[in-house]
Parts: C-alpha cells; sequence; structure tokens
C-alpha cells in the first residue's frame, strides 16, 4: 500500500487522461468547494427523488461512506448513503482513512458509470477504475446506480418544468462542445508530448541495437568456450 | 435447424430491459437473497420488481426464467421453497434450481411450472440428465463448461428431448460447479450455499507505485503490473507461485467467447445459449446480447457471422473458447 494514506482530491494516485475535464479543473482550482456545495445538494435531491430505489438497494450500507474522486478535477465527493439522510459533501481533500471505500477515476467514466453507458467491471479491468477500502459497499453502490437508469441531464432538468427542454438543449450544447474541443485538447497533447515520444524512441532504438550486441557477444563467447 | 433461444443475464430491472431491447428471447434473473449463485451487494430483484420485470418482458415477447440454484440451508428450506412459489405466483416461464429436494417440491407443488436444470446440479452425462427428466419432468440442463463440443453433441443425441442449455460468453467457472469449495476454504461463504463465489465482504485492492494486489480473506490473489489487465479476485484466477514459478495454477482471468462457435453449437443440437453476467452492468448487457442475437440470426439465415469486438468487456481482455475446443488435450 502508498505510505500514508491516499489524498483524494490533492495527490491523485492515478495521472488524468489529458482532456477539457482536465482544463476544466484547473480553472476550477481557486473555487472554493463550499461554493459548489449547493450544486452536489441539489444534485443527490434530483437523484433522491426520481431514483429511490437507488438508496433502497443501499439501506444495508447506510452507515458506509465512500469517496468518489475525479481525478480530474481538484475536490472530491463523499458520499453517505443513510436512506433516512444521505449525504453528498463536496471536499478540496479526503483522506482514505476517513472514509469506507473509494472509487477513483476521470470524471467522464464516472459519469458514464453512473449512466449504465459503461461496464464497472469492464472499467476495473482496463484499470481505468480504482477501488480501495470497503470492496462490498462500491459493488452496492455500482449495482444501485446501474440499476436505477440514471441519465443526468435529464434527471437535472426535469424539475425545471416549461424551462427542462430549453435547458436540456443548452447542455446538449456543452457537450458538443467538450466533444468538439477534446480532438484540438488531443492535438496539444501530441504536441507536449511529441519531444518525449521521440526520445523514447531514440532510446528504444539504442537499447535494441545494444541487446543485438549482448545477444552477438554472448554466441561468440559460447562458441569460443566450446571451442 | 433447432433455432436456439438467446438466455440472456439481468442483475437488476433496468439490466432486464436492456436484454429484452437488445433481442434477448429469455431473460434470467434472481431474488435479493441467498437463494441464487449472484447474491452479490445490491443486486437483484424484489419480488415488486420481478413482476414489473415479467409484465416487461412478456409484453415484448420474451420470458423470465428464475435462478434458485444455491442449496437449500439444512433444515431451513423455507426461504427456497418460498422463491419457487412466488416464482410460479408472478408467472415466471420456469424456474432454474439444483437442489434436488427443491426440484421435488417445485414439481409436487407446481406441476405446470416449467423446471431446468442449473448447472450447479453439475449433470454432465445422459445418465444423470435422465434422472431428472424421468423423475421430476426436468425439461432443460444447463451443462458445465468442461465439455467438447463432440461431447455436447453426444449429450443432445441421447438425452432428447430433453433440452441442454450452454454457456457462450462471459466468466468462465473450470471446477465442478455446484461442488466447488476454494471460496468457502477462503472465506466462509460459497456460491453452493450464498450465492457468493469470493464474496465483495472479504475482498480488498491495495494500490502501490507497482500496481494492484487483490486479496481474499487475507490471502493475495495476484499482482497486476501498472498497465497490465485485471481480472476477477477468485482463487482459482490467481496466480501464484509454486515450484519457483509464478503462474495461473488453475485458470487465466479470460473471457468465454463463442460466438465463431455458434454453428457447431448449433449444429450439436443446443437449444439454448446462455450469457453469464447477473453481475454485470447494462453496458455489458447491451452489447453481448446485441452481438449474439446478431450471431444468431446470421447462423439462422446461413449468412456469415458479424465480426463484432468484445475485447473492452472482457476479463483480462482476454477471450478463449474454453472446454469447448479443449485445446491441451
Amino acid at each position: 500500500m502508498m505510505e500514508g494514506p491516499n489524498r483524494a482530491g490533492q495527490t491523485k494516485p492515478m495521472i488524468p487522461p489529458f482532456s477539457p475535464v482536465l482544463l476544466l479543473g484547473l480553472a476550477l482550482r481557486p473555487v472554493r468547494p463550499a461554493l459548489l456545495q449547493p450544486v452536489f445538494d441539489h444534485m443527490l435531491k434530483v437523484v433522491r427523488t426520481q431514483h429511490p430505489d437507488i438508496l433502497e438497494r443501499l439501506e444495508a450500507y447506510g452507515e458506509r461512506s465512500v469517496c468518489i474522486d475525479p481525478i480530474d478535477l481538484p475536490f472530491a465527493l463523499i458520499l453517505e448513503p443513510d436512506p433516512a439522510n444521505p449525504r453528498l459533501t463536496v471536499r478540496r481533500f479526503v483522506d482514505t482513512d476517513e472514509v469506507h471505500a473509494t472509487i477513483r477515476g476521470p470524471l467522464e467514466t464516472l459519469i458514464a458509470l453512473a449512466e449504465g453507458r459503461m461496464d464497472g467491471d469492464a472499467l476495473f479491468f482496463s484499470r481505468q477504475l480504482v477501488v480501495e477500502g470497503d470492496t462490498e459497499v462500491v459493488v452496492a453502490l455500482r449495482n444501485a446506480i446501474d440499476g436505477a437508469g440514471i441519465d443526468l441531464v435529464a434527471d437535472l432538468t426535469a424539475a425545471l418544468g416549461p424551462l427542462a427542454q430549453p435547458a436540456r438543449r443548452a447542455a446538449g450544447a456543452v457537450l458538443d462542445l467538450v466533444s468538439s474541443l477534446r480532438g484540438s485538447v488531443e492535438t496539444v497533447r501530441q504536441s507536449f508530448i511529441a519531444p518525449a515520444l521521440q526520445g523514447a524512441a531514440s532510446r528504444d532504438a539504442r537499447l535494441a541495437e545494444l541487446e543485438a550486441e549482448v545477444k552477438a557477444l554472448r554466441k561468440a563467447s559460447r562458441r569460443g568456450g566450446m571451442a | 435447424m433447432i433455432r436456439p433461444e438467446l438466455i440472456c443475464p439481468a442483475g437488476t430491472p433496468a439490466a432486464l430491459k436492456s436484454a429484452v431491447d437488445a433481442g434477448a428471447d429469455c431473460v434470467y434473473v434472481g431474488f435479493r437473497d441467498e437463494t441464487n449463485a449472484r447474491n452479490f451487494p445490491g443486486l437483484n430483484f424484489s419480488r415488486k420488481e420481478l413482476e414489473d420485470g415479467i409484465a416487461y418482458a412478456h409484453a415484448r415477447g420474451a420470458k423470465v426464467l428464475v435462478a434458485i440454484n444455491t442449496f437449500p440451508r439444512a433444515g431451513h428450506p423455507g426461504l427456497w421453497q418460498g422463491a419457487v412459489d412466488d416464482s410460479a405466483r408472478l408467472g415466471a416461464d420456469a424456474v432454474i434450481l439444483a437442489d434436488i429436494g427443491l426440484i421435488d417440491y417445485a414439481a409436487r407443488t407446481h406441476p405446470d411450472l416449467r423446471l431446468h436444470l442449473s448447472v450447479q446440479a453439475a449433470a454432465s452425462n445422459p445418465q444423470a440428465i435422465g434422472f431428472y427428466a424421468e423423475r421430476f419432468g426436468v425439461k432443460r440442463v444447463v451443462l458445465p463448461r468442461v465439455l467438447t463440443v463432440p461431447e455436447i453433441a453426444a449429450i443432445n443425441q441421447a438425452v432428447a428431448p430433453v433440452e441442454t442449455e450452454v454457456f457462450v460468453f462471459g466468466g468462465l467457472c473450470v471446477m465442478a460447479e455446484g461442488r466447488c469449495a476454494l471460496s468457502s476454504y477462503a472465506t466462509g461463504q460459497s456460491p453452493n450455499m450464498n450465492g457468493v463465489c469470493s464474496p465483495a465482504s472479504h475482498v480488498r485492492y491495495v494500490e502501490s507505485g507497482k500496481g494492484i494486489t487483490s486479496q481474499l480473506a487475507g490471502f493475495t490473489i495476484n499482482q497486476f503490473g501498472l498497465n497490465e489487465p485485471a481480472g476477477y479476485p477468485t482463487l482459482c484466477k490467481g496466480r501464484f507461485n509454486a515450484n519457483g514459478k509464478t503462474s495461473y495454477l488453475f485458470e487465466e482471468p479470460t473471457s468465454l467467447n463463442t460466438l465463431a462457435m455458434l454453428p457447431d453449437l448449433i449444429k450439436a443440437g443446443v437449444a439454448a445459449f446462455k450469457i453469464e453476467g447477473r453481475q454485470r452492468g447494462r453496458a455489458y448487457v447491451a452489447a453481448v446480447v446485441q452481438a449474439f442475437r446478431q450471431g444468431v440470426d446470421a447462423v439462422m439465415a446461413g449468412q456469415p457471422l458479424p465480426d463484432i469486438n468484445l475485447d473492452s468487456i472482457t476479463e483480462g481482455g482476454r477471450q478463449t473458447t474454453g472446454a469447448y475446443e479443449k485445446a491441451w488435450r
């Protein structure tokens, strides 16, 4: 295990992908988590209202807390799924020994998991998702959320009445923008890492040469020994 | 040529809808308790959810099968018998059972309820299958994942008109199912009695700078390098040191995928193709069911098999045809 507790929200044990979300995260660094708390209070209220079955499935695990750590954002969330008084708290830092379990991954992956667009086991197998601590409550949370059929945009805008449709269109436009930015961000990433890649390729080629030389020398040495 | 049914997993009502919408002929589910072999946290159906799920499936021409495939605790069969009673009352199309006493109860109490024999019963020869069929009227047997295609064909010839069902995709279990005690040895809980193999309550993942270590009840099961695909933390898929060598002693982390073998399995007279994975998410269910729906339809129409890549959802990022080809013999 890593020395000392991992601190979600601060020193991320996973390297985040270079993405629009990471850039958003950098922009959010100066923002105090307390200012974001009302957003997550609203989110929890909406999910609780529209998907009561999630907390019902988590009833046996209500006293266990889970840190949800989007590795590309400068904060993490603590979910306490007590059916009577659920809480979703945003924090700058969370020590993993403060909570029963931690689930960690890029924000887009966590959202895709919540919406059932990606399979949790597959994300774990491919190492896009990291789980620490009490595996049981994480599995329960994953199953409860996957079974709820969450659509974050639709759920969060449903309470807006006549404004729901325009709000969904606006959210769709934002998601399209993020999607289109991804290509540009990837180009920037390639540009940044190009010198490093060239260096690595050069080292690989030199290594291959050395390996061939060693092999040839060993062969010659064996022949000499036999002779 | 028999048109095989596609039997698809669902751990939640949302997954049931995904399976039906993706083209499942049947969906198999379990109750939210130890009566089924996927008694996982946050998974499975309440009675009301099953009732609604059956209505959803039937309205779209699909069937619902209820797995009650663990072995009742000695002296306490009530929970299991109640599950059979409720399945019949709610209109399930069949129950999938393993325990001989429970099969007897179901056959006597609900003579019109269709009975399938679970893979947990480990019936792998015509004599065993014949006994369940003759004595209890079992209509279909789910075969263990240790038989070759010619062995399956021979069984089909011997047991007709009893139907056979084989696994075509998902997690592999190479042990004699229903009799494996590895999980029980490590954790005190097993799929046979408690419905859980390597229960999540006993699993820990430990991250380090070198990768991840999976532990089961304190036993180190495996260590995966930084970018190495991971697998389930079961003892049978552990990577251990033995005789100075580190290797997978029983089974590697890999998923069964028989998409390319569907023509052979259909020719062998298999009546139903089962997709493993009630513990998997909706995305898995939709992707695999769609792939096998296309595969079965293509074979039945005499067309080439579709080329569908399911790598991204496989365990360990790898696939195998398992014992069906038995390349190691």
